[in-house]
């Protein structure tokens, strides 16, 4: 898959579920754009790398999200 | 002192060291200031993080708050983002994160890199720390956002040294002491540790997996590290020749020359060492005896407990057909309740660049757990939940019966159709010349 | 305090980074004597409590001198330890899995000076700042967490309880008469970042009480179906409040009795706070171990359902835990571990002789493992 188009899918797919929640699993990720865990991995990392995407932390899990979206960089005043 | 700690004070008395005396000190120092450090972060931290603790004490309750999104760039590990929830009062510490420094095998320093660390932190720190935290990173214990990617690069450019993992992530490797400075060690345990953890250092920084993933190595199965407990996946040393014996230094144990289990008993009278009653009669699979003044060994039946060799270190020695066992799926107790870690690879030989260990075990066991595994679902509960057979599937790794403590006890087997004789498809025509409705 | 860069351009995070470079190769720190002698070691022997001999086929000895230390720890004392390593051991030291810190010598004559050194070391108020010992059949240093010193969800603190406990088995510390060695753990919440599962002694904090719920803000803070999904019991669902003034807002319920008190979602959502003061507490655990050695590894059972919070100094924590390394260290045979000589005379017994209550909380009801350990036997004891 391009890159290009791995970006729009997934940028679409969390703009869409937006309004409910901001932050997703890898796999949930993985699943938008139709690719093995592996092959996807690479593509999400350079969606974080271009400053598309941005990890949310537990401590424990990791989650991605479109960079800036949700409520937490406001709860955590890192906005 | 900015802040009364009258409680915690009352952890100043008593022999061992009190960290609360090590805050004080910090903090001190801090305030004077001798070395005319310019401090990146409040000067006042210290005094700030024991204030706010002293309310934990008054109040029972932590006043921490968890972030999710401070981390250095392009790592979703290494950084765990805390706030306080008292921020006016103790401003020192509003925003103070955690960074997991990755630490060196074993945990061997030089005088010259701590410092070089303690530098560091203490610039752009609040100069506590952990040495180490559970995972076995070295834990830097406070910091302002501003100050994380400041602190990674000169982590990296000064120091040439990496963050450690956190979140959904594989977790900073650890390893006993091993070889360096054990003769116990059936493999070198650094070298395994450290080949593991560059070889994996995308999987360690970018979190693509369901959940946490822990390597632990062993040199022994005494488990200093704790590997079989505490990891998802241990690399547990072993032999599968014969016990060295030396019967002279045998002869000196019984004769009380030596002295037994290296010492380890030395404060209390146990009487004279009685190799019947504490070796051989300890022995789990009861395969030594004496044969007049020579120690036997059935070595075939023997299942390396260590006991023995633990209690006459100079008298037996491990073996020198050496390697490892793999054993998967420990985990602590959320959710399914605790798991220890499950034998899935009696004996493999442990040689760089372990080959046969990160293509036939750990790779697949990946691929399968990050294709099948469920959001937080360790290993080991995937491994419930999708079965033994599946995980011997995936790995191509051969049923063995040391695989498991005993057989089933159900006969629900759930047969495949390709296991049983000509298929599941019949013909009910077939079958009804023979049976009337 | 003005801001020094790094060289770091948060403009360009990319410029000049460098990125996956690992921890430093473990061989750069290698004292000389360890580097020659790798893999060769013939035997190892303690000369007493703290102090160990390896002798290798060279026929090199290298003495190691063990210390405990509080985990958490400062910069000054690192720089001491530094400083210490340096006049003693050539700038070379390291820490054990069990945070004590090792200081080696290559020769026996440099033993008692390096340990007249580290025993004469002590903080103002007057405890050691390095004792010596945790070595063979004794106690160690425990292996232990944040508290609430740094974490979110912690039920006690940490490095407060370990400190008493300590005090209180600080001879054990520095002392070879158990019957054989006693590992104390502590994770500070039941998420166990620390996992003490399988310690001889466990000390757990736990939770009582399901999170308060604040619902004027939680959708304002928080994004509801990260919460839902944080609950590893699925007790959490959405819903609708009416607020005192009227207005409705979206929050979420929770299911009170389905609650297993991990505070997960307190970490995906700070309007779901859990702790409390009458809440939390401590749970004790007991007669797990990880060795293969004789038996197999096992877990720690539990052994008291709750013991209140009691800071600054836990005395009852102290009290139950000193009575039953006591009862253990007079009762067990030589090499057993505690939950070996529990096995032996079994619960009932270890009970009795503890003087512990048993309480219906201590009865397993949590899925599968329940049952297996529920006794389906008439082998037991009046």
């Amino acid at each position: 898959m391009e890159y290009e188009e791995a970006k729009k899918m997934i940028v679409d797919g969390l703009t869409k579920k937006m309004k409910t929640k901001t932050k997703f699993y890898f796999n949930d990720l993985a699943k938008i754009i139709d690719l093995k865990p592996r092959e996807a991995k690479k593509l999400i990392n350079q969606m974080i790398q271009d400053g598309t995407l941005e990890y949310w932390s537990s401590g424990s899990t990791s989650l991605y999200g479109l960079k800036g979206a949700g409520k937490q960089a406001h709860a955590e005043h890192e906005d | 002192m900015k802040h009364e700690t009258p409680l915690l004070d009352q952890l100043e008395s008593g022999p061992w060291p009190s960290f609360v005396s090590d805050m004080k000190q910090e903090a001190e120092r801090r305030a004077k200031n001798p070395d005319n450090i310019e401090y990146q972060i409040p000067v006042d931290v210290v005094e700030d993080i024991m204030g706010l603790l002293e309310l934990s004490y008054v109040h029972g309750r932590t006043h921490w708050k968890h972030g999710g999104i401070v981390g250095v760039f392009g790592y979703g590990g290494g950084v765990i983002g805390r706030y306080c929830d008292q921020p006016e009062m103790f401003p020192g510490v509003a925003h103070f994160h955690t960074m997991r420094i990755a630490q060196p095998g074993a945990k061997f320093y030089t005088t010259e890199h701590l410092r070089n660390l303690c530098d560091l932190w203490d610039r752009r720190g609040s100069g506590l720390t952990n040495m180490h935290g559970s995972t076995g990173d070295i834990i830097f214990l406070g910091t302002t956002t501003k100050q994380i990617e400041e602190i990674f690069f000169e982590l990296t450019h000064n120091i040439g040294q990496d963050l450690g993992g956190s979140g959904s992530n594989l977790r900073t490797p650890a390893d006993c002491i091993g070889q360096a400075r054990c003769e116990y060690a059936c493999y070198d345990t650094q070298d395994l540790c450290y080949d593991l953890t560059m070889e994996y250092q995308d999987e360690l920084h970018r979190p693509a997996f369901p959940y946490k993933f822990k390597f632990k190595m062993d040199g022994c199965p005494n488990g200093c590290v704790a590997s079989i407990a505490r990891s998802d996946m241990a690399f547990i040393g072993t032999w599968r020749d014969d016990i060295k014996i030396d019967q002279e230094a045998v002869q000196a144990y019984i004769g009380g020359e030596f002295v037994p289990n290296a010492g380890a008993h030395s404060g209390r009278d146990w009487g004279a060492f009685d190799i019947q009653k504490e070796v051989i009669g300890l022995c789990p699979t009861e395969c030594m005896w004496m044969d007049g003044k020579e120690l036997k060994i059935d070595n075939k039946e023997c299942n390396r407990c260590m006991h023995c060799i633990n209690v006459m270190p100079r008298a037996l020695r491990i073996g020198d057909d050496r390697g490892l066992s793999v054993l998967v799926g420990g985990k602590a107790p959320i959710l399914d309740g605790a798991q220890l870690c499950t034998l899935i690879v009696p004996f493999v030989k442990a040689e760089s660049p372990y080959t046969e260990i990160k293509e036939n075990i750990i790779e697949p066991i990946w691929d399968w757990w990050m294709e099948e595994g469920k959001n937080r679902e360790r290993l080991g509960e995937l491994m419930k939940r999708q079965g033994m057979q599946k995980l011997l599937e995936v790995t191509g790794l051969e049923p063995d019966v040391r695989m498991v403590q005993e057989p089933r006890t159900n006969p629900y087997i759930f047969w495949k159709e390709e296991e049983v004789e000509g298929g599941w498809d019949r013909d009910i025509n077939e079958f009804r010349k023979y049976h009337q409705r | 305090m003005a801001f020094i860069s790094s060289g770091y351009n948060p403009d360009k995070p990319m410029e000049n980074r460098i990125t996956d470079i690992g921890p430093r190769k473990y061989d750069e720190f290698y004292p000389p004597f360890i580097a020659k002698n790798k893999g060769k070691w013939l035997y190892h022997e303690y000369l007493k409590p703290g102090v160990l001999v390896h002798v290798a086929e060279s026929g090199d000895e290298v003495y190691t001198v063990r210390c405990g230390g509080a985990r958490l720890m400062s910069v000054t004392l690192i720089r001491e330890i530094c400083e210490i390593a340096d006049k003693h051991c050539g700038g070379y030291l390291r820490f054990t899995t069990r945070n004590n810190i090792e200081f080696m010598v290559d020769s026996k004559d440099k033993v008692q000076p390096l340990i007249d050194d580290l025993e004469s070391r002590k903080f103002d108020a007057g405890s050691f700042k390095f004792p010596v010992g945790g070595t063979g059949a004794g106690i160690s240093n425990p292996v232990h967490t944040q508290g609430w010193l740094h974490c979110h969800t912690p039920a006690t603190d940490a490095s407060g309880p370990v400190k008493a406990v300590m005090d209180v088995l600080f001879d054990e510390f520095k002392n070879h008469r158990m019957p054989a060695h006693l590992r104390v753990s502590l994770a500070c919440c039941l998420n166990m970042c620390g996992a003490v599962h399988c310690s001889d002694i466990a000390i757990l904090g736990y939770h009582r009480k399901p999170p308060i719920i604040d619902h004027e803000y939680l959708d304002k803070m928080c994004e509801i179906p990260l919460a839902i999904a944080s609950c590893p019991t699925a007790a959490i669902k959405p819903s609708k409040v009416e607020l005192p003034d009227g207005k409705k807002v979206n929050s979420v319920a929770i299911k009170n009795e389905r609650c297993m008190f991990c505070g997960n979602c307190y970490t995906m959502c700070p309007s779901l706070p859990l702790v409390d003061k009458e809440g939390d507490g401590i749970v004790l655990m007991a007669g797990g171990k990880v060795s293969n050695r004789i038996s197999a590894p096992k877990f720690s059972k539990v052994v008291v359902a709750f013991i209140p919070n009691e800071e600054p100094r836990w005395p009852t924590t102290c009290d139950v835990i000193k009575k039953m390394v006591d009862v253990y260290a007079a009762n067990a045979r030589k090499y057993e571990r505690l939950g070996e000589w529990a096995e032996r005379i079994g619960w009932e017994r270890f009970f009795e002789k503890c003087e512990l209550e048993f309480t219906h909380h201590l009865i397993d009801d949590f899925r599968d493992p329940a049952y297996f350990t529920w006794r389906q036997t008439t082998q037991f004891k009046f």
